[in-house]
């Protein structure tokens, strides 16, 4: 890795950091409140480029599309992650969700940080990755989980301005246990059956009870705001959805073109058709005007935790087939 | 959605197909939501526990213990996608798919040919966005800005009198469609290759013949299986400079029944070979025997892969054991010897490929290795279909992130001088908050490019414009 390029991914991942901390702050000064908004956006933004060239000066590196492997991937992550923030904050004048976004860029660029050098370094592929297929399938992936990980996360500000705060609490309290258990599973050796059972079961009771808590109320909602993250929630979604399709059958596409069979029931190919169909009933759920926006907001929040697992969960949770990254223990 | 909602469907020719009857259940979209999550569950499942049709059942005994795996077997989890519960959970699905296509989603494209309606002051008020606003210019000055700023955001609008009705992005109506489309089409591509195509897996050494007799195929097959085979000419490995593998490459030969050569290939992961509706895949390679000649007598060996060598073993006595390893096809023959007293096996001796070195009385000679390539095949008739099918999938999906917005706009002479009193209405089905901060941006510059109103009416043009919130999801139709 050169210089150049460890430096602008540094400035990427100190920008989250930062620009975090501004959105943070700025929650605490209400007279620079907007000022410190702008700030941390800018911040953000200044990331957000930085990541953008780190990633093009990496591919120049290595002669290849720079997104083959685990840490490569993070980046793209992180990198939709801002770009999403800031499409959607520039299109809907949100900045709470600003935050969010920059503290799980901020863990992504932690967690690739913190893997092994050989999953850093540039590496030659394996023979069945040789294809310019690759570069088609994995973006859109990549950035539909990001989007639906926004979607999630904005969803959590619907349930705050909708006073659900005991359902908000289980839906956080799910979700950072869902990346310990990501975490644990990456960087220590645990038993992953113990893992796999804190991920799944403590994702399944935390999503049930945030969901049957929404009847307790805390407070006046705040219609507006609440109206405004959910229709921001979905907005991630309707974005999301069509690339986690198009990554999906171009993966289709690839696999027949290479293997012939464009569906073999591969762990991690299960596992995006699993998100994929969990989104599709999220989409007829809201035209069927059969939930509230609290309910959605809750099945949204259960797309991340999916989303999740289907992401970084098969790596770290001992599932195998041919799409992990490689084992790093 | 509201009843008052259906009536005004059914009075615009919104007809479900499957209201009465046995299929009208399936019409059902609150089932649909439950079989896609019942689906996406058993596919969660089938995703966690290695499947035995995949990776076969040592996998599963790996990973869970014998005990623990006799269970999932039991229970059909470590097969669940061939299981009978998963097969009836797809067919009511596709019959879910089917019928709800046909009851509530092809009917709805009448609807987009009907024009576009006008509303007055009063029906726009009850819209799930509205506002209203006064300006200084004539009702006729006022409705052409608002019109071209509508266009201007691609809006497009009729005007009739002294009314406008916008609609934007029509186009994502057509969304569910042509998804629903092509979910059928996918639906019937693998039907068509389920009951007429075939597939497997065979490694055939370099000289040897694959031939399509052991495929598998559906239990409702009515396919034929090919007579021509494929001749492995040559096939080889090339590796990175590191060592690992690259690419693998086989030159294959189509022959007839009767020996003659039809076409000729090369193959490599990624490109395959094609003949008759038959694809030909190179999915693996490896190194399978080893002819090494003693003393002039050639003798055939089985290597086993281990690590990154292949190697092969050959007992000389009771106690020691020949080893011979090769690294990959080019590489020099290595040979080991083996004596439990020894804590690793010892090096003899290294021998290029047609060489011979001479271990006491015996002489042997490194002919050459037996590379196998590993050749997946399948013949795929439903797959044009079910390609077009993934068009239309992917087409519709992206159709369905527009939003449909309708904008309805009523002005009408405010006050003696020439003033405007402007109701301005309008609904979107999906991002809702960009539209009404659209149409809040709209009504906002209006009011600052055009003069003031002249005369002081009951509405107070400094306030804000009255935006009603109204906007409940159960008010939206689908018009
Ligand atoms: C299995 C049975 C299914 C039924 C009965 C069904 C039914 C429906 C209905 C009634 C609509 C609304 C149509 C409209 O408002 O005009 C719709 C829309 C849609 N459906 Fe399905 N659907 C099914 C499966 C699926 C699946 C598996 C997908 C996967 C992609 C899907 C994707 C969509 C999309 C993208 C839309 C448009 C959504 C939008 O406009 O935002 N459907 N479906």
């Amino acid at each position: 890795m050169s210089d150049f390029q460890l430096a602008l991914t540094n400035t990427a991942g100190v920008s989250s950091v930062m620009s975090f901390w501004v959105f943070v702050a700025s929650n605490g000064f209400k007279k620079y409140h907007d000022k410190m908004m702008t700030a941390a956006s800018i911040v953000m933004g200044i990331g957000f480029v930085a990541l953008t060239l780190a990633i093009i000066a990496r591919g120049v590196e290595a002669q290849r599309f720079p997104l083959a492997n685990l840490y490569e991937s993070l980046l793209w992550f992180a990198w939709a992650t801002m770009g999403g923030y800031l499409a959607l904050a520039t299109a809907y004048g949100i900045r709470q969700l600003g935050w969010l976004a920059a503290m799980l860029a901020a863990t992504m660029f932690l967690y690739g940080s913190w893997l092994p050098a050989n999953q850093q370094t540039i590496s030659p592929l394996v023979p069945a990755l040789v294809s310019y297929w690759r570069q088609i399938h994995v973006p859109p992936l990549i950035v539909s989980y990001a989007m639906f990980f926004l979607s999630g996360l904005s969803s959590l500000l619907e349930l705050f301005h909708s006073r659900r705060k005991v359902s908000l609490g289980l839906s956080v309290g799910t979700i950072v246990l869902a990346f310990t258990a990501i975490g644990l599973g990456t960087f220590t050796s645990v038993d992953t059956k113990w893992l796999q059972l804190l991920f799944v079961g403590g994702s399944l009771l935390g999503t049930i009870g945030a969901y049957y808590t929404l009847k307790i109320k805390s407070g006046e909602p705040n219609q507006k705001q609440a109206e405004l993250y959910d229709d921001v929630s979905y907005r991630a979604i309707a974005i999301g959805f069509p690339l986690l399709t198009i990554g999906i059958i171009t993966g289709g596409l690839w696999a027949n073109h290479a293997w012939g069979t464009y569906w073999s029931w591969d762990p991690k190919e299960s596992m995006a058709l699993v998100t994929w169909l969990s989104y599709a009933a999220y989409i007829h759920l809201r035209i069927h005007h059969e939930a509230s926006a609290e309910k959605l907001s809750v099945v949204s929040v259960a797309g991340l935790l999916l989303t999740l697992l289907t992401y970084l969960g098969f790596n770290s949770l001992g599932f195998g087939g041919l799409h992990s990254y490689g084992k790093f223990k | 959605m509201t009843t008052s909602d259906s009536h005004s469907k059914q009075s615009l020719g919104f007809r479900p197909v499957f209201r009465n009857g046995p299929l009208a259940i399936f019409a059902s979209v609150k089932l649909t939501i439950f079989l896609l999550a019942l689906c996406a569950t058993t596919i969660l499942v089938g995703a966690w526990c290695p499947q035995e049709a995949t990776v076969g059942q040592e996998k599963v005994i790996e990973q869970f213990g014998e005990e623990m795996a006799v269970n999932l077997h039991n229970w059909g989890i470590t097969d669940i996608f061939h299981t009978p519960f998963f097969l009836i959970l797809i067919a009511f699905l596709s019959m879910n798919m089917v019928v709800g296509s046909l009851d509530k989603v092809f009917p709805k494209l009448r609807l987009l040919k009907l024009p576009l309606q006008f509303f007055g002051p009063d029906q726009i008020a009850k819209m799930p966005f509205n506002t209203t606003f006064t300006v200084g210019a004539s009702p006729a000055e006022t409705l052409e800005k608002l019109q071209i700023k509508l266009q201007q955001r691609g809006f497009k609008t009729v005007v009739h009198g002294n009314q406008l009705a916008a609609e934007y992005g029509k186009i994502g109506r057509y969304a569910p469609t042509i998804t629903h489309i092509g979910l059928l089409s996918l639906l019937l591509g693998v039907t068509i290759t389920s009951w007429t195509g075939f597939s497997g897996f065979k490694p055939v050494r370099l000289g040897d013949d694959l031939s399509f007799k052991d495929s598998e195929h559906s239990k409702q097959w009515i396919g034929k299986l090919p007579t021509w085979k494929v001749h492995v000419d040559a096939t080889r490995r090339e590796d990175y400079e590191s060592g690992e593998a690259k690419q693998w490459y086989s030159d294959l030969s189509v022959i007839d029944d009767k020996g003659k050569v039809l076409d000729k290939q090369q193959i490599s992961v990624n490109t395959p070979l094609e003949y008759k509706g038959v694809d030909v895949y190179q999915s693996s390679w490896g190194l399978d025997q080893l002819i090494v000649s003693f003393n002039g007598h050639d003798k055939t060996l089985d290597l086993r892969q281990m690590g990154k060598v292949y190697a092969a073993f050959l007992p000389l006595d009771s106690e020691t054991v020949l080893i011979m390893s090769l690294r990959n096809q080019t590489a020099p023959l290595r040979l080991f010897a083996k004596r439990p007293e020894w804590d690793a096996p010892k090096m003899i001796s290294e021998i290029p490929q047609g060489k011979a070195v001479n271990l006491g009385a015996v002489e042997i000679k490194y002919v050459r290795p037996v590379p196998v390539t590993g050749l997946q095949y399948k013949s795929d008739p439903g797959l044009p279909i079910t390609y077009i099918a993934f068009g239309f999938i992917m087409l519709g999906v992206l159709l369905a992130a527009i939003p449909f917005r309708h904008v309805w706009v009523s002005v009408s002479k405010d006050g003696a001088e020439s003033g405007s009193a402007v109701s301005i209405g309008g609904r979107s089905k999906k991002a809702k908050v960009g539209f009404e901060r659209l149409i809040t941006k709209i009504v906002e510059s209006m009011k600052h490019e055009l003069p003031p109103p002249v005369v002081t009416t009951a509405i107070d043009p400094e306030s804000e414009p009255s935006i009603n919130p109204t906007a409940s999801r159960s008010n939206e139709s689908n018009v």
